[in-house]
């Protein structure tokens, strides 16, 4: 008040606020202030949870994926956007306090309805984003396994793993913004169901085999250089491990299946 | 007058084939349209060059490497007998620094690029073994030199034609060579009397077996003690490859077919 009368310029200018702020409800005040400081929260969360995940390796691990790709492309970051998304997430919850703290009465309904909404937008979308990217990184570490195998036809496997990560991804988000996705649920398991049953038919001589396997390979009833006669083959045991026995006869090399062994029974010959 | 260039372009006149050791991509990409193929022999196959040897072991001896890129070249007809081949090496670290012109004599095969490929076992368990012995010789057993003898591949055989001298440590333990913690308990084990034997696929079927195959007609360099006898002489009764340490010299040898293959100093690595 001293300062304001030494100055009289400022003087007149120090009571116009003085009346704005009279002339405003208290409660648009408050409203105001809720939405600074939400901004500064959701700027802090911003920035923490961008360091938290450089911090846990995140950018490492993902790195190479489509997704980080295309994020790189428009130069950002996946880690980035995570982080804009949980930022923007608080400035809306914060909008929404706001509005709520200012009592504007005739957006009630829709409100209500829309806040209710926002948190699962916000949980849609980053399952959506973390699903692509593991699917992106399932597909990569399928791609490094397989690299060995040269048929062209096994390019296949690793998009299929993909798509079907994705996938699941897309029906959680779906649900979590409350679209019907019945449909596409039956859909997954009819696939799953598949898969499941045609994996298992495929692969049960190589179960039977490593269930003996491990068995033969526990106990060892029969050792590297024992002579045997297993399934009418006598011969020197070469090589055993957990699908397959190798025995050297006179004719050649046979390689037995480890359930045929454990089925037929083995005779130790002892000279 | 003529110079220097004019003198050395003789070195690669008219050659059928090229080898580059390791090639950095730039190097390789130089010979890209040559008229020549070009083939790479390298530890990784890093410039995705087609004709490609593996080299298992980085040889220090440049006699051995180019005898394993000839060799592994000719196994996979990309020269053959009387072809001028002219190959690019480093002989010290780094860059190619040498050019040096051979010619394919395909009947004095040393054996070294089969010694990896055609023998039983696998060719990362046999460099793995070598890998063993070699660092085995140059720290030795608490300082002092030690000598030990592996017996790769053909387990089966390899034991029938062997007797056990002791309990088997091995005896129903699964470990393979290559792991780190394999290599130091060979390490520990290779103060035991008798052979290792390691099965085709690198699992150590046993230690201490005492090696009892016939030794007529094993030709291997005279001076060699009994280890190397009895190494050599399993390898022309089994399939099996023998990689002995010498006690005496500290040199590794690998002796195939009852023959000497291989000799490597591992104080060179």
């Amino acid at each position: 008040m001293i300062a304001a009368t030494d100055l009289p310029g400022l003087g007149i200018a120090g009571q116009t606020p003085r009346e704005l702020f009279a002339a405003v409800p208290e409660r648009i005040w408050l409203a105001l202030v809720v939405i600074v400081f939400g901004v500064i929260v959701a700027f802090l969360v911003g920035v923490v949870s961008r360091r938290l995940l450089t911090r846990a390796g995140v950018p490492e691990a993902i790195e190479g994926t489509t997704f980080e790709r295309t994020a790189r492309k428009f130069d950002t970051s996946t880690v980035r956007i995570v982080g804009k998304l949980s930022t923007y997430f608080i400035v809306a919850v914060a909008v929404l306090f706001a509005l709520t703290v200012a009592e504007i009465r005739y957006f009630d309904l829709f409100w209500s309805e829309f806040v209710a909404f926002v948190p699962r937008l916000f949980v849609g979308i980053l399952v959506l984003i973390v699903g692509i990217i593991v699917g992106d990184k399932a597909e990569l570490l399928v791609v490094e396994r397989l690299r060995g195998v040269k048929f062209p036809e096994v390019g296949v496997i690793p998009t299929l793993v993909k798509y079907s990560v994705v996938y699941v991804a897309v029906l959680i988000a779906l649900g979590q913004v409350g679209v019907q996705t019945l449909a596409l649920v039956v859909l997954l398991a009819a696939y799953s169901f598949a898969m499941v049953v045609l994996t298992a038919l495929a692969i049960k001589d190589l179960l039977a085999a490593g269930a003996a396997g491990i068995f033969l390979l526990l106990r060892q009833p029969y050792g590297i250089g024992d002579e045997v006669r297993v399934a009418e083959q006598r011969g020197i045991v070469q090589e055993i491990d957990l699908f397959v026995t190798h025995i050297e006869t006179d004719t050649g090399e046979h390689v037995l299946p480890n359930h045929v062994v454990f089925r037929t029974g083995i005779v130790l010959i002892r000279s | 007058m003529a110079s220097l260039t004019s003198h050395l372009a003789e070195l690669v006149e008219d050659a059928d084939a090229v080898l580059l050791f390791s090639p950095t991509a730039s190097f390789h990409d130089r010979f890209a349209d040559d008229d020549a193929d070009v083939v790479v022999v390298a530890p990784d196959n890093d410039v995705n060059a087609d004709p490609f040897v593996e080299l298992p072991v980085p040889f220090r001896d440049i006699r051995d490497r180019i005898r394993f890129g000839l060799e592994g070249s000719a196994a996979a007809d990309l020269v053959t007998e009387g072809d001028e081949v002219v190959c690019v090496v480093g002989v010290f670290e780094g860059e190619p620094d040498a050019v040096i012109r051979v010619t394919v004599d395909e009947t004095a095969q040393s054996g070294i690029y089969g010694l990896f490929t055609d023998s039983r076992a696998d060719p990362e368990v046999i460099r793995d073994v070598l890998e063993v012995a070699i660092e085995l010789g140059k720290k030795g057993q608490k300082g002092k030199p030690v000598g030990a003898l592996f017996v790769v591949g053909d387990a089966g055989k390899v034991m029938s034609k062997s007797r056990s001298l002791s309990y088997n440590p091995f005896e129903k333990s699964h470990v393979h060579v290559g792991d780190p913690i394999v290599n130091v308990m060979l390490k520990e084990f290779s103060r035991l009397d008798g052979a290792f034997v390691i099965s085709d696929s690198g699992k150590i079927v046993s230690a201490y077996r005492y090696l009892e195959p016939g030794a007529e007609g094993v030709d291997i360099p005279k001076g060699l003690g009994a280890r190397h006898m009895a190494g050599g002489a399993i390898t022309q009764d089994t399939n099996a490859t023998a990689v002995v340490l010498s006690e005496s010299d500290g040199l590794v040898r690998a002796f195939k077919a009852g023959r000497l293959v291989l000799e490597l100093d591992p104080e060179e690595y």
